[in-house]
């Protein structure tokens, strides 16, 4: 070690090798501590790395399941033939290329001597390139591009009682059919359900006839990229081109972001859980560091005695943690890449799908880097303060906070933190203003806690007789008295908390609204047309079939004539009111009915549902338009209603949430007004089958021939898939952080072990009864434990409010059960492992503790 | 939202009234020009009604009240000083179904000429002729009931050759047969010269434009200015 001249030689250059050794040979002294506190950054490392492999696994999962919507990278879509200057690109784009026409036409069921209208969607080339034409038989999907072959839509085959083999006549051709028709990627919006659909080979499609001038067909011209093209960039440089030619393009990236909101959910849900498992590594190891550093103040002040300089005191300590940083955060990077690969595999006959089980390098290297960086950072704050650490504190009581409060360097510590944890979840959030909220949002958090862990200090040590037993002081009074643990573990304990009660909250929210979108709660068939007489006749029919009305509603169209007493004629007639000439040249889709429904709210005014007789009829608008009309409330609006002028005012504004698929009206009228107008009805139906959906629709039509039928059972079969997968997903990445989070939190409980070892031995020496000592830890963790957790629960009702508001834009609902299990689960691990922690030291003699090395 | 796009949609796609080569029967009536006084202070006392779709109704189009055919005959008219006002009753989407139901209500008002343009939206939606020939025949029974001296005006239509050849057929020859056995003037085909043009139809390359709003006026007005 060092001389004792070295002893006055302040100014010695640092020996870095030296310090390399002190650092190497102070962790030798203790061992099994060092297990403990490694551990711990393990299990923290292992659970961050996990959770972001599953993360990224999962995502490209979700996207390559998303390419099965579309079938190919890049759609490029018109409804008329391609001129000669934009052929060449059309030809020459992308590594593989299909394309396909697509009409309406009548054709000829042979058999059944039938004529219907159906979606022709002629074929060339190997599409869909992603996902596959489901047919029955299996092979009929590839066959039926060999020769004069069709596939039919399920329903129709059945509603025609058609069979495979059975000839079917389009234009001149006469096809057979080849199979069975019963997913299909490409359209999934309405539109694709208005007919069924018929697939037949593009080469026999000139000889059918139906190419005559004045038809109307679709191009649709289908891509595939070999390789790592950006093919949103790629099309977004084409938009103008195509444009020009009344071309339209999609991608996958487009139509996800049509298809609405599951997929944009499931990325900020990821992205939460990313950010969650940042916390969650950033709880395991920094609190580990924070405890092991303390612990080591009376071997710093051991150091100082013999000569070493404060600043070499610190590095020494420093490097040892960095060292022990590393190696925890390599072996839990890779037992979280393990878990990652080994999990799926045992469970595979629980999943509902493959999950892919790659190991994830991104994610492996950021769990090591973010292991270093943060035992590195927290072990800061404690290292800081041995600069200061005297060596009278060896004579002294090693208890005495040696830190003055002010010492600059603190506060670069905490900046140091700060800008950590904006940066990283930057990473994760690819967004400064979402990482900026989430910093914030944590920084109160932890503020929360910690204040709550001096509020309890402060309240137990006022409130504390001196006439309760001694064992309830002794357990409330080692909740403040010098050495107390209660600021770290409530934070901890109760950060903890706060995540996994968060993902459960959120989790619940999201699952709800993905059940809520999928077809089996979503209407799948649209009847309209349908006329006043037939209204009823066409509710028995549904109703004989068991199949739920889910919206029946009467459409009528009217025309804006005055707002105000101003009419069209009275705007001025250059381009300045082009709009509000639009707004009176409008056919405005109108309903009536005396409630709101599930996807508007009066935003101002009065809903009024009854229209009184001989007075001005209150209507209810859409805000949206009435910001582009400029309306205000108790405007006078005159409708024209077929001829008829109504007087009308505006009596209450609605927010409508247009995203949902049912009915949605610009202007509601109450009941009392339309009734007589001239109406059609529409309604909204699910049927359970294909099968159902053929008898349903034909004796629909039998019946009322005027009635237009639209099925999009096959248009969301798979959509309804991918649904699903997003929900599972969700559940799977919940429940699995869920999982780690208790693992962490039970780690971060594990370290104080040694805290309170020392204290529990004396009082054995001193007589102290096994069963006193557990009812002192029992208290004390019970106390913990009770109030963190409640805080927790408090912060993550709070924080998923905001993020169900803010982020996720969705209604809010506290689920109390699971957060009451969550209660009483955290303060019966942390009293359970509290014990267990001063198990060794009840089993065992005093004297043996004693001596062995604690 | 979503039913607004259907609407939309069905409109696009139904309502694609596409030209054919059709023998080009214009049977102009030269009768016109002599009632027409002069005399811009008579007021309109009569009323031609049109009956009809979106083409009617001018979906689409920046200012129906100004462009859509119409307000193009309307102008016509008060030019030619005919005492006739034009009240459009044009609905868009609108089917025979919905029209036989909403006749009633329009007939409130006296008509004088009633120029039906309603059967493109079953056409698209491939509907039996025979359901839309009756509900036309529906409509036209009202009319000649409430209004016995009402001059009636069929206007043909046609479907693109896509839906099929006989389907497209026997659309096709439902307009004369009814204007025929109803005794009413045909005009052979709505969209002569304007269907299939790319430039006089707008975007969804099914309704005309306001410039080919006009030449299905001059289509409608060479029928139409014989009864005035």
């Amino acid at each position: 070690m060092s001389t004792a001249s070295d002893h006055t030689n302040l100014s010695r250059p640092v020996k870095w090798s030296w310090l390399f050794t002190m650092a190497w040979r102070d962790s030798r002294r203790n061992r099994s501590r060092l297990f403990l506190f490694i551990s711990s950054i393990v299990l923290g490392i292992a659970a961050l790395v996990a959770i972001y492999s599953f993360g990224y696994n999962l995502r490209a999962d979700i996207d390559s399941q998303a390419a099965t919507l579309v079938g190919a990278d890049l759609v490029i879509s018109g409804n008329r033939a391609p001129d000669k200057q934009i052929q060449p690109l059309l030809d020459s784009l992308g590594d593989s290329r299909s394309q396909e026409r697509n009409f309406a036409s009548m054709v000829y069921f042979t058999k059944s001597n039938d004529t219907r209208l159906v979606q022709i969607k002629a074929l060339q080339g190997e599409y869909p390139y992603y996902g596959s034409i489901e047919t029955t038989p299996l092979q009929a999907s590839t066959d039926f591009r060999k020769g004069k072959y069709a596939l039919v839509d399920a329903a129709l085959m059945q509603q025609y009682k058609a069979s495979i083999n059975d000839s079917l006549k389009i234009g001149k051709l006469t096809f057979k059919i080849a199979g069975i028709l019963n997913q299909a990627p490409g359209q999934t919006g309405l539109a694709a359900g208005v007919a069924p659909v018929v697939y037949i080979p593009m080469q026999y499609l000139d000889s059918t006839g139906l190419l005559g001038n004045g038809s109307r067909i679709s191009y649709n011209y289908y891509y595939k990229f070999n390789g790592k093209t950006d093919v949103d960039k790629l099309a977004d440089g084409l938009d103008d081109r195509l444009d020009k030619n009344s071309l339209h393009y999609e991608t996958i990236q487009t139509r996800k972001d049509n298809t609405g909101r599951a997929f944009s959910d499931l990325n900020r849900f990821l992205s939460l859980v990313g950010f969650i498992a940042l916390l969650l590594g950033c709880i395991g190891v920094a609190s580990a560091t924070q405890i092991y550093v303390r612990e080591k103040v009376a071997s710093i002040a051991i150091l100082r005695c013999l000569g070493v300089k404060a600043s070499e005191a610190f590095l020494i300590f420093l490097i040892q943690i960095a060292g022990i940083g590393l190696i925890g955060s390599v072996i839990g990077a890779f037992l979280g890449a393990a878990v990652q690969l080994v999990l799926p595999v045992v469970f595979k006959d629980f999943l509902p799908f493959e999950i892919t089980t790659t190991i994830s390098w991104v994610a492996v290297g950021q769990g090591i880097i973010l292991g270093i960086i943060v035992s590195v950072l927290f072990a800061l704050l404690p290292l800081i303060s041995i600069r200061n650490i005297s060596p009278l504190n060896t004579l002294r009581s090693a208890f005495e906070n040696a830190t003055t409060q002010r010492d600059p360097f603190r506060w670069l510590v905490y900046l140091l933190i700060l800008g950590f944890v904006v940066g990283f979840s930057y990473l994760q959030l690819q967004s400064w203003q979402a990482s900026a909220a989430f910093t914030a949002a944590l920084f109160v958090a932890f503020l929360l806690l910690t204040l709550t862990a001096l509020l309890l200090m402060r309240v137990i040590k006022l409130v504390m007789k001196a006439s309760w037993s001694y064992l309830v002081r002794q357990g409330f009074a080692n909740l403040y008295r010098p050495n107390n643990q209660t600021v770290i573990l409530m934070v901890s304990i109760g950060l903890s908390t706060a995540f996994i009660c968060l993902l459960i909250f959120i989790q619940a929210l999201l699952i709800k609204q993905v059940t809520l979108s999928t077809s089996g709660n979503q209407p799948n068939m649209i009847l309209f047309d349908i006329q006043t007489d037939q209204e009823k006749g066409v509710l028995n029919i549904t109703k004989s079939f068991k199949m739920p009305v889910l919206q029946q509603v009467p459409i009528i169209s009217i025309k804006l004539e005055s707002v105000n007493g101003k009419t069209a004629a009275s705007l001025p007639k250059d381009s300045t009111a082009d709009k509000m000439r639009r707004a009176y040249g409008y056919e405005y889709r109108v309903t009536y009915r005396n409630f709101l429904t599930s996807s508007e709210k009066i935003s101002e005014g009065k809903w009024i549902g009854e229209a009184k007789e001989g007075e001005d009829v209150p209507v209810s608008v859409d805000e949206r338009l009435a910001r582009r009309l400029k309306l205000k409330l108790n405007d006078k609006l005159v409708f024209n209603v077929q001829g008829t002028p109504m007087n009308t005012y505006v009596a209450s504004f609605r927010k409508v949430n247009w995203n949902k698929v049912q009915t949605n009206f610009q202007v509601v009228f109450p009941n009392g007004a339309l009734e007589q107008a001239p109406q059609t009805h529409v309604l909204l139906t699910h049927v359970p089958s294909s099968g159902v959906s053929a008898k349903y629709q034909q004796a629909v039509v039998k019946g009322y021939p005027n009635i237009s039928i639209v099925d999009l059972g096959l248009v969301l079969t798979i959509l309804d898939q991918i649904l699903d997968k997003i929900s599972y997903v969700i559940k799977f990445m919940s429940g699995f952080s869920i999982a780690t989070g208790i693992i962490v939190l039970i780690a971060s409980v594990r370290i104080s072990k040694y805290q309170r070892i020392k204290e529990s031995v004396l009082l054995r020496t001193l007589g102290g009864s096994r069963k006193q000592i557990l009812v002192i830890t029992a208290l004390e963790y019970l106390f913990l434990g009770a109030l963190s957790a409640l805080t927790g629960i408090v912060i993550a009702i709070a924080g998923s409010w905001l993020l169900a508001k803010y982020s996720f834009e969705i209604p809010f609902q506290v689920s109390y059960a699971p957060a009451g299990i969550l209660f009483g689960l955290t303060v019966a691990l942390t009293i359970t492992i509290g014990l267990l922690n001063s198990r060794g030291v009840l089993n065992r003699p005093p004297l043996e503790v004693l001596r062995s090395d604690t | 939202m979503q039913l607004l796009k259907i609407k939309t949609f069905l409109l696009a796609g139904f309502m694609s009234l596409v030209a054919c080569q059709n023998a080009n029967n214009t049977q102009t009536e030269s009768s016109a020009g002599q009632t027409a006084a002069k005399d811009s202070t008579s007021k309109p006392t009569k009323t031609v009604l049109f009956f009809g779709d979106s083409l009617t109704a001018g979906y689409g189009l920046d200012d129906p009240a100004t462009d859509a055919y119409p307000s193009v005959i309307q102008k016509k008219i008060t030019q030619e000083g005919f005492p006739y006002k034009v009240v459009n009753a044009g609905n868009s989407g609108e089917t025979s179904a919905g029209g036989r139901s909403r006749i009633d209500w329009v007939l409130k008002q006296k008509v004088d000429v009633f120029v039906l343009e309603l059967g493109a939206n079953d056409g698209l939606r491939g509907i039996p002729v025979a359901t839309t020939a009756s509900n036309l025949q529906s409509i036209i029974d009202k009319v000649k009931a409430k209004y016995p001296n009402a001059k009636l005006i069929m206007a043909g239509m046609q479907i693109p050759p896509s839906m099929g050849v006989s389907y497209a057929k026997q659309f096709r020859d439902m307009f004369p047969k009814l204007a025929v056995k109803n005794d009413m003037l045909l005009i052979p085909f709505l969209l002569e010269g304007v269907g299939g043009n790319a430039k006089l139809n707008q975007a969804d390359g099914i309704h005309p434009t306001a410039e080919g709003a006009k030449i299905v006026a001059g289509n409608v007005w060479s029928i139409l200015k014989g009864v005035l």
